[in-house]
């Protein structure tokens, strides 16, 4: 474990890729002898040559256009946009090209490029050295953009980025390069794309935020523990593809959401992540966003570029008001009703200790072969439906919302062995999964009587449990597995 | 070439003009999408092709290139799977129109819709010989439309720049669509912008199959040989509208189009190299392929909605 800050991060990265995979190539605008402009590069032309470390011309169109080239060759360019602000000669090459071309040939070829720009202000850049680019490229399907925040996640997603065969945005907030500081574990170790992180584990409310505005968000969390606000700070790490997962689970705790970024706020990232949660029906409140009001470009001048960046004030504010307001939905309710009549069934199964999505499946599948639940949903992923809402229930504590809902208790490792639940107001039924003990788990499923069988819970716990004992297949909206375990043979 | 060689010449550029005639009428009569005519620069794409080492050197046509594709060996079946936007299209897979044309087998890069996006890629995949070192050349082909885009400049100036191994060709038929190339470029020719690059550039005329051949071959031993990039100018005439959605009567004069058809007609020039009853059977033989690839072809299956998904992943 090294302290590194995030340029040596991102240069570790670079030095190491390029002497592990002689196809790694590094190009751009002063990458070479002068070692580009933040120095990223520093060190790669006298090590690696002026073959595998181009200067290039100022080309934007060129640059991106060749490393398309160069990756259906067969090779694996590291292109450098010196700053976000000039990438857009190259978004034809980015958007029309690299994300069209696996799919235009059915798999015939592929983009194994990356492209790393250096974005964001707070540094007196102006309109034109400060902008966040990220909203453009993230509505690009056939790109995958990340944005680091630390010196761990610099370096871990920039390997996965340059062994992951498609194309990779990786957006390098300028500002963190030297600013921030911090552990990165020694090795060949790879941040899988699509994969979220908690920064910071809070109940009150969710902050979802990357890049400078990630650090500013838990600086505005700690002044608010004082207070006795408890923020979680989810850092997004991939903007596309989001990790739907790890955001709605952290939302289904708090049911309160507030994204940070740096990006205008029209059409930008917020606006995403606001209709995530909620078309998942996981909020409590509206959401709030802070981001840069919509002005063309950030002004030079101190005072200004100040006003109208979020900062950990600002983020601190929204939060307060936030968490003030009073929940519209969910809340205390009734959590026991004697006039529902109870019939319940346990089923014993094998599982291992991450199965919360593969349970949800199971249900999902369980359901669709079971007509007179009437839950005629076909759904994977934890989104809302809109006729029948499984509701995940993390906590004993979390209310289920709804009419026709299966909520789904997951005791978790510390959990009891058997647990039997009730169905409560507003529910049909109730799954209860008891802690994993050796690799296996009780599943308890209540219902309402009035609504559902006795003897069908005992039939739909054994499809429940056929489902989830069936090997499943990975989930192909996250990165390549295979590729982020290691390195290549 | 030897006579076997401009047998060989006559047969592709004979296959391209049944193809091309087949699909112009499929498209006229609302069978297809979209046609992309190439007659009249069949020569430039079977002249670069012929010249190049089939399995070693790569390609980014020309989207009239209709006939370098057929020498570098797609067969009439699969152009016209294109041509229908069939999933067994093994160009685009009935995911883009025809012309598009794309074939890691056959060393055919992918090619895209903007005009001429393809030329830098075609860089970079000559990039990639030079840093693999195995002796391949790219050839890159646009039209004199496309030449005039900063992509064209930025791929020459970086190709000159480090003298990569690979081949500009431009398709130089003197109209971008609609528009005439006054309006477009302001000298006669585009030969001369080779020496602002500091590489050599060889005027051709683009109906002519062995100035083609030669030219090409000259300009792959000196890329073979480290001496960089080369620019063609091919002159050629385009015979047919831009494409099946073009109608150009609304701004060139057909008439005096026509008058240039006899030189400027590539394969009655090959004609001339070959005996002509071997001719009369290659170009009988040509029309009852296209005939039938176009048969089997409209008769195959179209996509399964459930496979569009597939191939995309973010």
């Amino acid at each position: 474990m090294r302290e590194l800050t995030v340029i040596e991060a991102v240069r570790a990265a670079l030095t190491e890729e390029m002497a592990r995979d002689p196809r790694v190539i590094v190009m751009g605008e002063d990458v070479g002898k002068l070692g580009g402009v933040f120095r990223a590069t520093e060190g790669l032309y006298d090590r690696f040559g002026a073959e595998r470390v181009i200067d290039m011309p100022m080309a934007e169109t060129g640059i991106a256009g060749v490393a398309v080239g160069m990756a259906m060759r067969g090779l694996r360019p590291v292109a450098e946009i010196q700053f976000a602000d000039f990438i857009h000669a190259a978004m034809d090459h980015l958007v029309g090209e690299a994300a069209k071309i696996r799919w235009r040939t059915a798999g015939d070829w592929s983009v194994p490029m990356v492209l790393r720009t250096a974005y964001g202000g707070g540094f007196r850049g102006g309109p034109y050295h400060s902008q966040s680019v990220e909203a453009f490229y993230a509505h690009a399907p056939g790109l995958k953009v990340v944005a680091p925040s630390t010196p761990a996640d610099a370096k871990g997603l920039l390997l996965a980025a340059i062994r992951d065969p498609d194309p990779v945005i990786v957006l390098e907030h300028k500002r963190t390069y030297r600013a921030i500081r911090g552990p990165v574990p020694d090795g060949d170790v790879v941040v899988p794309i699509g994969k979220a992180a908690i920064a910071r584990l809070g109940s009150d409310v969710t902050v979802l935020a990357y890049g400078m505005m990630l650090h500013e968000s838990l600086a505005a969390a700690a002044t608010l523990a004082e207070e006795g606000i408890d923020v979680e700070v989810v850092d997004l790490r991939t903007l596309l593809p989001l990790d739907r997962e790890t955001i709605l689970t952290s939302l289904t705790k708090t049911r309160r959401l507030c994204v940070v970024h740096e990006d205008t706020i029209t059409m930008g990232l917020g606006a995403e992540l606001c209709a995530i949660a909620a078309e998942a029906g996981v909020l409590d409140v509206p959401p709030v966003r802070v981001a840069m009001p919509d002005i063309p470009g950030i002004p030079v001048d101190d005072v200004l570029e100040d006003a109208i960046l979020p900062n950990r004030a600002t983020i601190r504010d929204a939060l307060v008001r936030l968490v003030a307001r009073e929940r519209t939905h969910g809340g205390p309710r009734a959590a026991y009703d004697p006039a529902i009549p109870q019939a319940s069934s346990t089923i014993e199964v094998a599982l291992p200790e991450e199965h919360l999505r593969s349970a949800l499946d199971a249900v999902v599948e369980a359901c669709a072969a079971f007509p007179r639940f009437n839950a005629t949903f076909s759904w994977s992923g934890i989104t809302e439906h809109p006729d029948v809402v499984v509701d995940l229930d993390l906590g004993t504590s979390a209310p289920a919302r709804g009419g026709g809902t299966i909520t789904l208790v997951d005791y978790g490792r510390d959990g009891a062995d058997l647990g039997v639940p009730f169905v409560r107001p507003d529910q049909t039924a109730a799954l209860r999964i008891g802690a994993v003990r050796n690799g296996r788990a009780y599943v308890t499923c209540a219902v309402d009587h009035r609504a559902i069988d006795g003897s069908d819970v005992g039939r739909f716990l054994a499809l429940f449990k056929t489902a989830l004992e069936r090997q499943r297949h990975p989930d192909p909206n996250l990165c390549h597995p295979e590729l982020v375990e290691g390195p290549p043979s | 070439m030897t006579q076997v060689e401009r047998e060989r010449a006559y047969r592709a550029l004979s296959l391209a003009r049944a193809l091309d005639e087949r699909m112009w009428r499929l498209a006229r009569a609302g069978r297809a999408h979209f046609a992309v005519p190439c007659s009249g620069h069949e020569a430039i794409g079977a002249g670069y092709a012929l010249a190049l080492q089939p399995g070693l050197d790569w390609v980014s046509p020309h989207y009239r290139d209709l006939a370098a594709l057929l020498v570098l060996g797609m067969e009439p079946r699969d152009v016209m799977l294109c041509f229908f936007s069939r999933p067994s299209d093994p160009n685009a897979a009935g995911r883009q129109p025809y012309a598009h044309f794309g074939s890691r087998r056959l060393h055919v890069l992918s090619q895209q819709g903007p005009q001429p996006n393809h030329c830098s890629h075609g860089v970079g995949c000559a990039w990639g010989s030079k840093i693999l070192n195995d002796g391949s050349v790219s050839v890159i082909a646009f039209g004199d439309g496309g030449a005039q885009k900063g992509e064209v400049h930025e791929s020459m100036n970086l190709a000159a720049v480090h003298r990569l191994p690979c081949i500009f060709v431009v398709h130089r038929n003197g109209w971008t669509q609609s528009v005439k190339r006054e309006d477009e470029y302001a000298t006669e020719t585009l030969v001369a912008r080779a020496a602002g690059y500091s590489m050599p550039g060889i005027a051709v005329d683009g109906a002519d199959i062995e100035a083609m051949v030669a030219a090409t071959k000259e300009a792959a031993e000196r890329a073979r040989g480290g001496g960089g990039p080369t620019l063609i100018d091919a002159h050629c005439v385009r015979f047919l509208p831009n494409t099946s959605n073009d109608d150009d009567t609304r701004y060139r004069d057909r008439s005096a189009l026509e008058a240039n058809f006899a030189t400027g007609d590539p394969l009655v020039r090959a004609r001339g190299l070959v005996d002509a009853a071997f001719a009369k059977r290659v170009d009988d033989e040509n029309a009852a392929a296209a005939q039938e690839a176009a048969d089997w072809a409209e008769a195959q299956p179209l996509g399964d909605p459930t496979t569009v998904m597939e191939h995309a992943y973010a």
